[in-house]
């Protein structure tokens, strides 16, 4: 097993066992990471942000939008958060990748 | 009520009771295989919402299985819903309101279709410029055995005045925040078609939580987002349902716009029926293949339309050749296709895909950008490399 892999499982037990990672940890990091995690993922996960590639005009909307449905920014760190999620999660960034879920049946699997 | 707090607490506890393990840096490359109990080798776009895509290695198959379906949540799924508690509601512009108990429904004669289901954003992640939303590639799609009773038989029970223009849904899924609740609604006449089911069947057998248990509406050869799950109330409506998701949400310009244009909200209508549309399922993007004959394969579909046929090209769109279609075929349901090809030397090779259906509609080269990246139906796209 490689090193990589070995801190990998290491991390998946201790996430099963102590609960879901916080979702801060899978924000990068930033002046916003936490409040970015307090304000969006109390309704939805961090992954559906970092799968993003928007202009800031379009994560502009996107968090007036999110704000108008319930999410707790403060009107003092609105453009900071807009600044965070356009700098992150820009169109300019490399593709992002999704996970799978496991392979429960191997014979069923398909090709 | 339950706060939302303690609801997330529930949640949570629920994913651990489901085993599921959230991988650290999930953005990064090589993120572990996350465990979803009855869902097998997907890929996840969200864990929560709960939304997962089919890879295109199972779409060789003309009945996708339910552990293979794509799964499309825009909330959070209701807490298991026991037959006995669950009840449908059918009122609004109806001569006698009527409520059905699931015994009740199981009465009514049961009417089967074979649906291709695609979600209306399926294909997102192809849009240039960028657009906001879950990142889909290719497989927000799959095709189903649904059975249940009639939409219309139900209806016909309640008697719909001629008031009545639009039928909407509401699910027991549980809406977070401020968010609107995901109701939509169809026209009349859609929801008057015997094909248009409260299924509660998925390949001949009970539907999944996942997939709306107890019971759905299937609205054949239309856009995911018609056919609400978990289906509890049903209203009969004298205009469209108005709420976000009838407007602004699933719904495309009326004339093609400048990729990254703003569309004015008037000059928009809502998505019913899907476009045609094919995808190549075998070989995959970047695969190398060893020299010989190879047989290219996919499925191809067209909504309300029938798929006429499926081109394949192996030299990037400068000749075109006909695929064969697989023998089975239903109203809605997708066709596989396939094509024999013996590449004529070693190198590299862009193997392209293209649809005709029954309407005349032909798969574009290039799909109309639209602000939510809706219906993306472009030429499907292989690169591939043949060795010596």
């Amino acid at each position: 097993m490689s090193r990589l892999k070995a801190v990998y499982l290491a991390v998946a037990l201790l996430s099963a066992i102590s609960m879901a990672q916080s979702p801060v940890e899978q924000l990068p990091a930033g002046a916003m990471q936490e409040k970015a995690a307090a304000a969006c993922t109390s309704c939805h996960e961090a992954r559906i942000i970092v799968q993003q590639r928007l202009s800031k005009a379009a994560w502009t909307k996107e968090v007036d939008k999110m704000t108008k449905w319930g999410a707790e920014v403060d009107p003092k760190d609105r453009d900071a958060l807009i600044d965070y999620l356009s700098a992150n999660f820009s169109p300019d960034q490399s593709a992002y990748i999704a996970p799978k879920s496991a392979v429960q049946n191997p014979n069923r699997r398909g090709r | 009520m339950t706060s939302r707090r303690e609801f997330l607490k529930s949640a949570s506890a629920a994913a651990l009771a489901a085993g599921v393990v959230h991988p650290l840096l999930s953005w990064a490359k090589d993120a572990p295989a996350i465990n979803v109990s009855g869902e097998d080798g997907m890929i996840v776009r969200s864990y929560r919402f709960f939304d997962l895509e089919t890879p295109l290695e199972f779409m060789t198959e003309w009945i996708t299985p339910v552990n293979h379906f794509y799964v499309r949540n825009h909330m959070f799924e209701p807490a298991k819903i026991t037959l006995p508690t669950w009840k449908l509601t059918i009122g609004g512009e109806v001569e006698k309101p009527l409520t059905l108990t699931f015994a009740d429904l199981q009465k009514i004669p049961v009417h089967s279709i074979v649906n291709t289901m695609e979600c209306a954003g399926n294909g997102r992640s192809f849009q240039s410029p960028k657009v906001p939303g879950v990142q889909w590639g290719k497989g927000a799609v799959g095709n189903a055995k649904f059975a249940g009773p009639s939409l219309k038989s139900v209806l016909e029970k309640a008697g719909v005045k001629d008031t009545g223009k639009h039928v909407m849904f509401r699910g027991l899924d549980q809406v977070p925040g401020k968010v609107p609740p995901f109701i939509r609604s169809i026209p009349i006449e859609k929801a008057m078609d015997a094909d248009t089911l409260i299924a509660t069947r998925m390949n001949g057998a009970p539907l999944t939580q996942h997939h709306g248990f107890p019971a759905r509406i299937m609205t054949p050869g239309w856009a995911g987002a018609a056919s609400c799950k978990w289906v509890t109330e049903i209203q009969v409506l004298a205009k469209p349902f108005e709420g976000n998701f009838m407007n602004p949400g699933y719904r495309l310009p009326n004339s093609p716009v400048k990729p990254g244009e703003a569309v004015k909200p008037e000059e928009t209508h809502s998505i019913i029926g899907l476009t045609v549309k094919s995808v190549i399922a075998f070989p995959n993007d970047g695969a190398k293949l060893k020299p010989g004959t190879q047989v290219i394969k996919g499925v191809a579909w067209a909504g309300e339309a029938e798929i006429t046929k499926v081109e394949v090209s192996t030299d990037g769109g400068a000749s075109w050749n006909a695929t064969q279609l697989g023998k089975d075929e239903a109203k809605y349901a997708w066709r596989l296709w396939s094509y024999a090809w013996k590449p004529a030397k070693s190198g590299d090779y862009v193997i392209l895909s293209r649809a005709t259906d029954s309407q005349g509609r032909v798969q574009p080269s290039v799909a109309e950008w639209n602000p939510s990246g809706y219906l993306y139906n472009a030429y499907d796209q292989v690169k591939v490399y043949v060795q010596a």
